[in-house]
């Protein structure tokens, strides 16, 4: 044996001094890379092939630069590689397993540099064997959930992530394609990862990643098949876990945007040209973190509570964030809440702090990114936004939640500067029950969404969300003291866009579906506003307002009947309209001429607004209304077949974005490489 | 010292009776015999006896040692005898059999029975008190300990002084000096007095109390065959004062004044009242320590009204005083975990306004640190669960356990001090506390006890609780848990006095009772609740700040689950709060959902993925839940529906019979109608306003929060599961406000008793320190401020608004209710001087009571010394109109009631200024300010004027009350001041 690793060791020495620009590692791969299986003359070579310091450059160039003949040559040895690799993460040496680590990304990269075009099968052939592949990708999945879950350091465990984003974002453009990941779904990792997120040291860390991770793997064929992962979020029901899990992501990702929406606002001002990439990776890792939230609210009912009645936070004062998403960061809220809480029950002590909870967080985040909806990704972030608020409409829990009367906050949106509105003051809006800010945020969306480029989808949504709400309201008798006329004259001003805009507007879109739901809404108020609504003056009110507006209504009307009238793609959804519009048009048809000749008996040409409602309180009784069916049904959200494409693509751009920033930052562990050869 | 002496033989019965208490009978006897019995008798000592009370440094002679386990015998013997058994008379026991039978006595029979009965008789004669000590240590042969802290604790405990360690010889010659005295005196009558006192023993094991023997024994004692009637009588259970007064007289020379004050003691009329009243009034050593016996016969209940009194007479009285109450406070303190709290959070509050260092301050200390410390637990937790398992079995378990005590003479000092240790050790248990000897036999005792036990007992501890739970809370301290409980809420109320403004402070409780809500569920309960619960959950979001300017009460619901003791019962299972879903629908979803997961993943994952529908294959159970959950939601909207409300029984039908096309017209009239109906009949629901955010919080009604908490808590759906709340005080003296919640419930009951239909309602009041503490909220009830702010109506307009018109039941109902509590509260007012009586202290509850609140100014301070509010009462032309006017039935029907008041509570005077009385010493609350407190408070209830005079009187005071302007000048002095109405 000795004499064995002498010659070995000589004859390297003398390899290297021919060659003396070539690395050693870098000579060992060349080795691989031979016919030869390495291991025949030098029966450590896999032993000290991960104590050299990781070339990855060099890896990967060299496999990508094998050529489909050489491939088959040299498969075993690549094969052998992968076993090694895998094997290696088993090692007590730590700085192997992370060379280990640092060469499986390697060759994943470069394998699929080489194969871009090919899909998965041939990759696991060339990596691990097909005869083999299901056991190698057994142990690699067990060595890491080994590592993600043992006390292994910290940095040792990100790298095990970007391992596994590698194995999911690099080796196909599309997730569901990737079919390494088959093995991934037969072997979960899924309790390493809730394992990270419910630990507070290693949430700060590797939150992110690992959010990212379980978002991605959540969508693995979701729609073909029956993806574990899906099962097992949603039978989460671990407080801690679920609670936090996003929850001090999202705080970041918030203050992040702030700052970016911020500097988007000078950039406006100033020049046009300082948003550049680094906004739009931002924007980008927030769809990651959005999707995470999504399935989390959409797939488990516990978090949905979760999300609502988690402890409240304290917010931070706005720290200056870094773009990078990885960055470590405090996490927020995440006072491991069982165990200390009798003996330290003591919270940060400020009175300039105010609590808030993920749902404020997520409102006001929502109202960022609803401002801008030109660019694409922002587009989806918003279209999300809306998804995400439709589940948490339809979920009782969480609208008990939100309609709690004792549950108070002031929630800070976001407006669109306007011309024609001032500034609203912020310090002034009243705390109230999230779902005034809810309904705020939709109104708000309302009227700052009429464009030309209409955000038809986002609107539909919107208008929906309103409905559910309502319908909430209306079964379980909650008055809420809410503005409601803000809202009707949002939707009024809504259907006076529709039919200004009528014909750019039919070229792509269905109005009358939307103009349908915004009208019936105002049904909902007429038929059912002794349910839910605060006052009796509030009915008043809507009658009012309907009267006041009435023109547009007529307008309305005037317009469906027509298209309902001829033939076309139209006529069906336009009669509907119609319908609906009968309640309305009785109540103007009915009030109107007592407002004229309540005027022209009192001889008044302007009557005051208090006139009218005396007028419309006092002319009820020879009202008669049609009671219209299902205006209290809605359709629950379901996101098959419907939002199956969005969500597709949605993952395509998130996995594309993550490949890049995987790229980057492995090829930055040099820092991680060096700390560990100090510690070993 | 004729009391002295007497005295001694008291203390003898005593220990026998302590025997009896619980599971363990020897260390009591071991560490009571030092001061009262010598035992000649039977040489049986453990080897291991004799070292060890040569250990514990008590210098005792090799002789002592049988004498030690004499006592022992003699407990067992007494004990047994308390149980109707025939096993009394049993012959002596070998002694092989002595070691082990203390221990085992209490549960086992017969052995040690018999060997209490020789041992009796030694007692009677034995006059050794010091062996005494040395003999309970040697009548254990294991666990020797350390003399030295345990001597260290006893002398604590004696409130000798200054240092917490005795000199052992110096303690065994006073130990000596007393016996002495007693052999003296005692020695004719020694065997007379031993039969009486097993007789009575047994008698009082019977009973149940131990009211056992007086201190005066041999003045006052007397045989009787009434005697053995009382046994019987006896055995039929229950504490009835009766057999105590069926004691004859005593052979021995009684002053007659002893002998009369016996009589009244044993009367049935002697009530706890009584008891307290010449406990603070008797300076004869003699009669405290006969009432400090006495204590044990009263139902608990009872003597809890008065432990303040209690406490403040041991915190601020004579050695003597508190010597005699202090075997009851241990005893009790044993026995429950509530009192332990109670009485320690009372001792820290009263020892408050002592001047540091001072000697008795240390004596209230000294007991609250031992409570504190915990070393008064009972033997263990098999004691507890053998306890519940061994009931049944014999007779020793409860009743014994109030027996236990005696407390002898304790005249002398020397006395005292001996005496001190034994009660406590009869009834603790706990060995710690005692001399070292005493220590061992306990903790042999204890181990026995648990070895017994532990089949059951172990059992039945484990099976239900939580481990967790169990292991973090239980193990510790027993009173840990409670303590830190109490100790996060006063801490989030310091805590939230820091923020400006009221919103912020409701939002920071809110999220720092969620944090709270992580260690729920645990043992801890809420001390102003009736029933026996633990505390499962904080609806953190239910919880609003409360009305007051710099400080930050609170008020919490606490969901609770009711148990049979929350010492003992299991801990509940904690339920995550995101389980209510599954609560609902699938209640083993979740115990399930993973394993199932892992296996297949068929049936819980389909159901609960399948709910969002992502699964194609599961559709179906995807509609399912989602109709699942709008038919609940449906149900519910329709309970709460009130017949008139067809819309929305219309919109459920066009839901389900979509087939008729048949058009439905309504009338927009209708729905307006409906709107303002509804609101009209929702006139309870006060606008929200984030200044006064406890207005909304507090008028909703009870029923209906307490369904509404309910249905959203994941314990919601347990049987036992109950709402309470609790107002959170901190920074606030809450001693005056026990002191006239104690007046209050005394006045309450008078006027129950005379049957005088006045109506108060006293709420309950946890005083923690000497600022901060608990109160429990009056339910249904809003301020008269925040009616006036809310309604913007006048008193009378929101009556009719609230109840109905006039003529209306609910209206005259409210308004007699109204009226009845008006006169209540205006004699309370009166008689105790309650000042600072604005709108915001005074509540309206939904029945049309008022209850008054704030008791902060009475009797002699008055707010900022300002001459304000001179009227008896208030009584303002508001109030006057909801009863009618002044020439109304109502009216008249007030100053009768009024009248009749007072007349009752004049006739029962004394048990209301003694409570005020006690509670004045050594205080330094301002309600006691000045010296003539209670000589007003006594003048206030006009002893001296007759019926027709009384009637006067009364019209004075409602006259001088309504034209008093203070009233009206001091509610704007309130409005500009503090903003309230």
């Amino acid at each position: 044996m000795s004499q064995v690793e002498k010659k070995a060791g000589l004859l390297r020495r003398t390899s290297s001094s021919k060659k003396p620009l070539k690395e050693k590692v870098v000579l060992m791969y060349d080795e691989i890379f031979a016919k030869e299986d390495p291991a025949k003359n030098n029966p450590r070579f896999w032993d000290e092939l991960f104590l050299m310091k990781v070339n990855l450059e060099y890896l990967e160039s060299k496999l990508e630069s094998v050529d489909g003949e050489e491939v088959q040559r040299i498969q075993d040895n690549i094969n052998s590689l992968f076993h090694h690799c895998v094997q290696a993460l088993g090692e007590e040496h730590q700085i192997k397993v992370v060379n280990a680590l640092q060469t499986l990304c390697a060759l994943f990269r470069g394998v699929h540099q080489k194969n871009k075009s090919a899909s998965g099968f041939d990759i696991i052939n060339m990596l691990m064997g097909f005869d083999k592949a299901e056991q190698r990708m057994k142990d690699l999945m067990e060595r890491l959930d080994g590592l993600l879950c043992g006390d292994s350091s910290e940095s040792l465990k990100s790298l095990c992530l970007k391992l596994l984003l590698c194995l999911e974002c690099l080796l196909c453009y599309n997730i569901s394609q990737n079919t390494i990941l088959e093995y991934v779904m037969i072997n979960s990792i899924f309790e390493a990862i809730l394992q990270i997120l419910s630990d507070v040291s290693s949430r700060g860390q590797h939150g992110y990643d690992a959010v990212v991770l379980l978002a991605l793997l959540v969508n693995y064929r979701k729609y073909e098949s029956v993806n574990p992962y899906i099962v097992k979020l949603s039978i989460v029901d671990d407080e801690p876990t679920l609670d936090v899990s996003m929850l001090s992501q999202y705080k970041d990702k918030e203050e992040e945007n702030q700052g970016g929406f911020f500097s988007t606002l000078t950039s406006m001002v100033g020049s046009m040209f300082i948003a550049d990439v680094d906004e739009k990776l931002s924007v980008q890792t927030n769809e990651a973190i959005l999707l995470a939230l999504y399935e989390a609210v959409h797939l488990n009912r516990n978090f949905i509570t979760v999300l609502a009645q988690s402890h409240p936070e304290i917010d931070i004062p706005v720290t200056p964030t870094t773009p990078t998403p990885t960055t470590p960061t405090t996490p927020l809220g995440t006072t491991p809440p069982s165990l200390d809480m009798m003996n330290n029950p003591e919270l940060p002590l400020d009175p300039n702090l105010q609590t808030s909870n993920l749902l404020i967080t997520f409102l006001k985040y929502a109202s960022i990114v609803m401002q801008d909806t030109k660019d694409e990704h922002r587009l989806n972030s918003a279209r999300l936004c809306l998804i995400i608020l439709t589940c948490i409409a339809e979920d009782q829990y969480a609208d008990a939640f939100l309609h709690d009367d004792n549950m108070n906050f002031r929630v800070n949106l976001h407006r669109m500067p306007m011309r024609h509105r001032k500034k609203a003051v912020d310090k002034n809006i009243p705390s109230r029950p999230l779902v005034c800010a809810v309904l705020d945020l939709m109104v708000e969306f309302i009227v700052t969404h009429m464009m030309k480029d209409f955000p038809m989808d986002l609107y539909l949504r919107c208008v929906q969300i309103i409905h559910k709400l309502l319908c909430y309201q209306k079964k379980c008798r909650i008055r809420l003291h809410y503005t409601w006329r803000e809202l009707w004259s949002a939707l009024i001003n809504l259907l006076k866009f529709l039919l200004s805009n009528e014909t750019t507007l039919l070229a792509k879109h269905n109005i009358f579906h939307l103009a349908l739901l915004v009208v019936n809404l105002f049904n909902m108020f007429i038929t059912y506003g002794d349910t839910f609504l605060p006052t009796s003056n509030s009915y008043d009110e809507l009658y009012y307002e309907i009267v006041r507006m009435h023109q547009v209504f007529d307008n309305l009307y005037c317009m469906v009947l027509r298209v309902s009238t001829n033939t076309g793609q139209w006529k069906e959804a336009a009669s509907k309209v119609t319908h609906a519009l009968v309640n309305v048009r009785a109540i103007i048809n009915h009030f109107n001429p007592k407002i004229e000749s309540y005027a022209a008996v009192n001889h008044i040409s302007q009557l005051s607004e208090e006139q009218v409602l005396e007028v419309v309180r006092s002319n009820y009784d020879t009202l008669t209304l049609k009671l219209q069916d299902g205006l209290d049904q809605f359709e629950r959200y379901s996101e098959q077949p419907k939002e199956a494409a969005f969500f597709k693509e949605l993952v395509r751009s998130i996995s594309l974005n993550v490949r890049k920033n995987v790229s980057l930052n492995t090829l930055s562990q040099d820092v991680l490489l060096k700390e560990f050869s100090t510690i070993s | 010292m004729a009391d002295a002496e007497v005295s001694l033989s008291p203390a003898l019965r005593t220990l026998h009776l302590s025997s009896s208490h619980s599971a363990q009978p020897p260390p009591p006897a071991s560490s009571s015999s030092p001061t009262t019995f010598s035992c000649p008798s039977s040489p049986s000592s453990a080897s291991s006896s004799s070292s060890s009370s040569s250990s514990s440094s008590c210098s005792e002679s090799s002789s002592d040692c049988p004498a030690h386990h004499h006592h022992h015998h003699h407990h067992h013997h007494h004990h047994h005898h308390h149980h109707p058994r025939p096993q009394l008379q049993l012959p002596p026991p070998s002694t092989s059999e002595q070691p082990s039978s203390p221990s085992a006595s209490p549960r086992s029979s017969s052995p040690s029975g018999s060997i209490g009965s020789t041992g009796s008789l030694g007692s009677s004669s034995a006059s050794e008190g010091i062996g005494s000590s040395g003999m309970s240590s040697g009548g254990d042969p294991r666990g020797p300990s350390p003399p030295l802290d345990v001597i260290s604790e006893d002398a604590m405990e004696m409130d000798l002084g200054v240092d917490q360690v005795i000199d052992p010889e110096v303690a065994l010659k006073a130990c000596q000096e007393v016996l002495l005295k007693v052999k003296l005196l005692d020695n004719k009558q020694q065997q007379d007095d031993k039969q009486q006192q097993q007789q009575y023993a047994d008698v009082t094991e019977r009973c149940g109390p131990q009211w056992t023997i007086n201190p005066d024994t041999s003045s006052i004692k007397e045989e009787d065959e009434d005697e053995e009637e009382g046994q019987k009588d006896g055995s039929s259970s229950r504490p009835d004062p009766a057999p105590p007064n069926s004691r004859p007289e005593s052979s021995s020379p009684s002053s007659s004044k002893q002998s009369w004050l016996l009589r009244l003691f044993e009367s049935k009329l002697f009530d706890v009242s009584m008891a307290i009243s010449y406990l603070y009034k008797s300076k004869e050593p003699g009669v405290q320590a006969y009432i400090g016996n006495r204590l044990f016969s009263f139902p608990d209940s009872e003597v809890d009204f008065y432990l303040p009194q209690l406490l403040n007479m041991y915190v601020h009285m004579d050695t003597e005083v508190g010597d005699a109450i202090r075997p009851y406070l241990i005893h009790r303190c044993g026995g429950s975990i509530t009192f332990s709290l109670l009485s320690a959070w009372l001792l820290g509050a009263y020892s408050s306004d002592m001047h540091i260092s001072t000697q008795r301050h240390s004596r209230g200390t000294k007991l609250r640190k031992l409570i504190l410390s915990d070393e008064l637990k009972p033997p263990a937790a098999p004691s507890d669960a053998q306890r519940s398992v061994s009931v049944s079995e014999s007779p020793v378990s409860s009743p014994s356990h109030r027996h236990g005590h005696r407390r002898h003479n304790s005249n002398s000092v020397e006395a005292s001090c001996t005496a001190s240790h034994s009660p406590e050790r009869p009834m603790h248990g706990e060995a710690e506390v005692f001399v070292s000897p005493s220590r061992r036999t306990h903790q042999r005792s204890k181990s026995d006890a648990t070895t017994v036990s532990s089949g059951p007992g172990a059992g039945l501890r484990r099976t239900g609780s939580n481990p967790k739970v169990e292991a973090v809370h239980e193990e510790p301290e027993r009173l840990r848990p409670q303590r830190e409980f109490v100790k996060s809420l006063l801490c989030i109320g310091k805590r939230l006095a820091t923020l400006p403004t009221k919103e912020q402070k409701t939002q920071r409780l809110i999220s720092e009772l969620s944090l709270l809500n992580h260690k729920l569920p645990a043992r801890v309960w809420l001390p102003t609740a009736e029933h026996q619960h633990h505390v499962c959950r904080v609806p953190h979001t239910q919880a609003v700040v409360l009305n007051s300017k710099d400080k930050a009460p609170y008020i919490i619901y606490v969901e609770v689950l009711e148990c049979d003791s929350f010492e003992t019962s299991p801990v509940p299972i904690r339920i995550p709060e995101t389980r209510i879903h599954s609560a609902r629908s699938a209640e083993n979803l979740d115990c399930g959902a993973v394993a199932n997961a892992n296996s297949s993943g068929s049936m819980t994952s389909e159901h609960r993925a399948g709910s969002f529908s992502t699964v194609p294959n599961y559709d179906n159970d995807d509609e399912a839940w989602a109709t699942d959950d709008i038919g609940q939601l449906q149900v519910e909207a329709e309970a709460q529906t009130s017949s008139s409300d067809n819309i929305s029984q219309f919109s459920v039908d066009s839901i389900t019979s979509l087939e008729s096309k048949e058009p439905v017209f309504i009338a927009a009239g209708d729905i307006r109608r409906r709107l303002s109906e509804n609101l009209a009949h929702t006139p309870t629901t006060f606008r929200r306003d984030p200044e006064d955010p406890s207005a909304v919080a507090l008028k909703e009604p009870w029923e209906e929060k307490v369904r509404r908490i309910r249905e959203g808590s994941p314990y919601g759906h347990l049987p036992n599961w109950r709402l309470l709340s609790v107002i959170v005080k901190c920074g606030d003296d809450l001693r005056q406000e026990l002191l006239a919640y104690q007046v209050l419930r005394q006045l309450q009951s008078i006027w129950q008793q005379e049957r005088v239909p006045l109506w108060i309602k006293p709420y309950k009041i946890l005083v923690m320190s000497s600022d901060s503490g608990m109160i429990e909220p009056v339910l249904n009830a809003v301020s008269l401020h925040q009616v006036r702010k809310q309604s913007q109506l006048s008193l009378l307009d929101y009556f009719l608004q609230e109840h109905g018109s006039f003529t209306t039941e609910a209206f005259l109902t409210a308004q007699r209710n109204f009226v009845q509590s008006c006169a209540g509260y205006s004699l309370i007012c009166y008689l105790l001087q309650v000042k600072d009586r604005h709108n915001g202290n005074i509540l309206l509850d939904s029945e049309g009571h008022i209850i008054h609140i704030d008791f902060g100014f009475i009797l002699s301070s008055s707010p900022r010394n300002l001459g304000f509010e001179t009227s008896a009462f208030k009584l303002t032309s508001e109030f006057v109109d909801v009863m009618g006017g002044l020439d109304g039935d109502m009216f008249i029907y007030y100053k009768m009631l009024m009248l009749q008041g007072l007349i009752a509570a004049r006739k029962h005077m004394e048990k209301v200024l003694q409570i005020v009385e006690i509670m004045q010493q050594g205080s330094h609350l301002p309600c006691f300010h000045g010296s003539s407190t209670i000589r007003g408070l006594k003048e206030r209830f006009h002893m001296s004027l007759t019926e027709e005079q009384l009637q006067l009187l009364v019209e004075q005071l409602v006259d001088g009350s309504m034209r008093s302007i203070t009233t009206k000048l001091y509610d704007s002095f309130q409005y500009v001041t503090n903003g309230i109405m």
